[in-house]
């Protein structure tokens, strides 16, 4: 039936918002709408074309709704796809902004995969993204990088919890290495503890380093 | 004018220019979070403060040498506050962004004056990288006249806008007298001081015009 594929991919993307990360893009159904908004051109240019330009809606109100028919699923074909990529696309930029390494991430998932066994290996090396998508993103995190470096003394990426206080207690999760504050280096190694200038490990914390105590 | 008015002009003299900033700051802060739309960008304001941040780091940068507890106290506080305005800039930007991005079309057609140009600047890209994304995910395959993206024919509008009737907590800064709600027979007086819940567009333009906050 029309239309109901385009139904299927909008509740895909409703799926796509309550979710953590993004599910595999669904090529196969994206190419199939489009098939199908592309037959439906067909049918309407052949219609409109054994009409020979005279055509008048009241005499044949079968035809004329016909052609209605057809106008309005292309059309809601058109919106139910850009709904599915507008919602997969913010879910990336969210990413970006948040700090995620969407691309890199994708490709440890790709290699885990592999490395899972021969089973595994079909299903490792498929992307959850679209190469159109994963271009999306490389040209994204530019864009964003270039907004950024315009506040280089906010650090727009930054935290959005309204700062309490100038200095944290936080446990150290993984080995970090060492990093330079104010008041010498400070070596982090795993299960450690350390009272530390929030400004200079918020970046730890959001990659998952560091745990901020309360 | 009455006392109320003298009185409130005499206090803003006597405020100095930081305390005025970071007033300003926070309620620009406070109406960009709650105003459905997006609001205009304060150039001056944001001109001072980024330079008054500036200038604290290199303050900051230049003491933490210096060992003195008085002065490493001294740099706590300066710290601490530094990192607070750092807060209020990037979550005022982040509500910009965030709206910019949720309306892009909307914006780009109604309220392009009130974007920073380097706002504008994320606009532009951000809304050709969209459209490429779509065009060479799948819209170059559809046919041409289904194409573009700010259709507003066939009953649906692809512009996505902002909700002009969006309840707002609002106070008033002086009396504003009358405001009529658009669209209701509703009209009612506000007078300093008065805290109302209103839709947005009935009070945009008193807002915008300063003589009512958000809060």
């Amino acid at each position: 039936m029309y239309g109901e594929l385009g139904n299927k991919l909008v509740q895909h993307a409703k799926r796509t918002q309550s979710l953590a990360h993004l599910p595999p893009y669904q090529a196969e159904m994206v190419r199939a709408v489009t098939r199908e908004v592309r037959d439906l051109e067909k049918d309407r240019a052949s219609t409109l074309e054994s009409l020979a330009g005279s055509f008048d809606p009241s005499t044949d109100p079968a035809t004329a709704c016909a052609l209605l028919v057809n106008h309005l699923c292309q059309r809601r074909n058109k919106r139910c796809m850009l709904a599915y990529h507008r919602v997969r696309s913010d879910k990336l930029e969210e990413m970006c902004w948040s700090g995620i390494d969407v691309l890199e991430r994708q490709q440890q998932a790709g290699k885990a995969g592999e490395s899972a066994g021969s089973l595994g290996a079909e299903v490792g090396n498929m992307s959850s993204l679209s190469p159109e998508e994963e271009e999306y993103v490389r040209q994204y995190s530019d864009l964003l990088a270039a907004y950024k470096g315009q506040w280089t003394d906010i650090d727009l990426t930054g935290s959005l919890e309204p700062p309490r206080d100038l200095f944290i207690d936080v446990r150290v999760l993984k080995d970090a290495g060492e990093i330079q504050t104010e008041y010498g280096a400070i070596t982090l190694t795993k299960n450690s503890q350390f009272y530390v200038r929030q400004g200079d490990v918020e970046r730890l914390i959001a990659q998952g380093y560091l745990q901020k105590l309360s | 004018m009455d006392i109320d008015d003298i009185l409130a002009e005499a206090l803003h003299v006597s405020a100095p220019q930081e305390t005025l900033d970071l007033q300003e700051l926070t309620r620009a802060w406070v109406a960009e979070r709650v105003a459905p739309e997006l609001l205009p960008y304060p150039d001056a304001l944001m001109e001072r403060v980024l330079t008054r941040i500036r200038r604290q780091i290199e303050t900051v940068e230049e003491q933490t040498g210096n060992m003195d507890p008085k002065t490493n106290f001294k740099l706590i506080v300066i710290q601490t506050e530094l990192e607070r305005f750092k807060f209020l800039v990037r979550s005022f930007l982040r509500a910009r962004v965030a709206k910019i991005d949720k309306y892009p079309l909307h914006v780009q057609q109604n309220s392009a004056e009130y974007l920073s140009p380097s706002e504008s600047q994320y606009l532009t890209a951000h809304q050709n990288l969209l459209a490429s994304h779509y065009q060479s995910s799948f819209l170059s395959q559809f046919p041409n006249s289904l194409q573009k993206l700010d259709d507003t024919q066939g009953g649906i509008s692809m512009i996505d806008a902002p909700d002009p009737d969006t309840a707002v907590f609002c106070r008033a800064l002086r009396d504003v007298g009358e405001i009529n709600v658009v669209g209701t027979d509703r009209a009612f007086e506000m007078k300093r001081g008065d805290v109302r819940v209103v839709r947005w567009s009935a009070i945009r333009e008193k807002v915008l015009a300063g003589d009512i906050e958000l809060v």
